[in-house]
């Protein structure tokens, strides 16, 4: 599993097709993908949005499922978390969840990227 | 020494901190929590951190505002979590130092680590959501940085923890 994070609109997806040699039909969007789609994709962005989706409507997270079924994956992700502790409640836990799974999904990566206007900087490699 | 551990909320900063003080740093422990509940999600979030603390031979202090009042002698490493708290309660807790925050909060600072081996700070990136706030957070976030920023220059070790992972900024890949 490879996890590439950083803030939005800094070019981690383009960064991570390149850099992982995958091509985009192999990827699938988080924002709008079918919720089955993580488990076979070779690559998710928006992964966050997959997160939200998944709160609002009340799915479980199982991670114990992703390792299992779909461990090659390469998970594209906003890195939040850098700003004032929101107002609402929900995004409060949104942003709290994308923590956790992330910080889980960032242990089991072989190796973690961070992308910063476009250029990536290897921050895990096992 | 002092070292500060920032990141973002929900990277895994507490739990990075906290395996760092086991690894060998000298005892007793001291946790230094400035959290004051307000709520239920502020009782899960103590709860969810000392369920994470039990066990690991960590004695709590509270101190919600003025550190630099702390009775915190007598430890071998001591845990500071989080500023970020710390800092927001100076400024608007009706006890807090207001604008004096960040003097009061360094003295305090200075205090506790000319006591101890090893201080341990952990502070919050509040700084990157790129929303223009209203003044009074503006305050509050220029407040933090400039904390931070002091702590930086001051720790020997400075590490910003990036979803789990330690990204070095100062000190050795030995010891942090």
């Amino acid at each position: 599993m490879i996890l590439v994070t950083g803030g939005c609109f800094q070019g981690k997806k383009a960064y991570a097709y390149e850099r992982f040699a995958i091509c985009e039909e192999e990827g699938v969007d988080g924002a709008v993908c079918p919720m089955e789609a993580l488990y076979s994709a070779r690559l998710c962005y928006h992964f966050h949005e997959y997160i939200r989706r998944m709160m609002e409507s009340g799915q479980e997270w199982s991670f114990e499922r992703l390792k299992k079924e779909n461990p090659q994956i390469v998970i594209v992700t906003n890195e939040l978390g850098y700003g004032v502790v929101p107002v609402d409640a929900f995004d409060r836990a949104y942003r709290e969840k994308t923590g956790r799974i992330c910080c889980e999904i960032a242990k089991e990566s072989s190796e973690v990227h961070r992308v910063i206007c476009g250029i990536g900087t290897v921050i895990k490699h096992d | 020494m002092l070292t500060l551990i920032t990141g973002g909320s929900g990277s895994g900063k507490s739990e990075y901190a906290e395996q760092l003080v086991l690894q060998g740093q000298k005892k007793p422990y001291l946790y230094i929590a400035t959290m004051i509940p307000y709520d239920e999600e502020c009782h899960r979030r103590i709860a969810r951190h000392r369920r994470m603390r039990a066990e690991k031979e960590f004695d709590t202090l509270e101190c919600p505002v003025r550190l630099k009042e702390a009775k915190a002698a007598g430890y071998g490493t001591i845990l500071l979590e989080c500023m970020s708290n710390l800092v927001a309660n100076e400024l608007y807790q009706e006890n807090g130092a207001k604008e004096r925050c960040v003097e009061e909060t360094l003295e305090g600072i200075h205090k506790i680590h000319s006591q101890c081996e090893h201080l341990i700070v952990v502070s919050n990136e509040i700084f990157g959501d790129g929303i223009w706030y209203d003044e009074e957070t503006r305050r509050y976030q220029q407040y933090l940085a400039r904390i931070n920023r002091e702590l930086a220059a001051m720790a020997a070790q400075a590490v910003e923890v990036v979803y789990s992972v330690p990204v070095r900024y100062k000190g050795d890949k030995q010891t942090v």
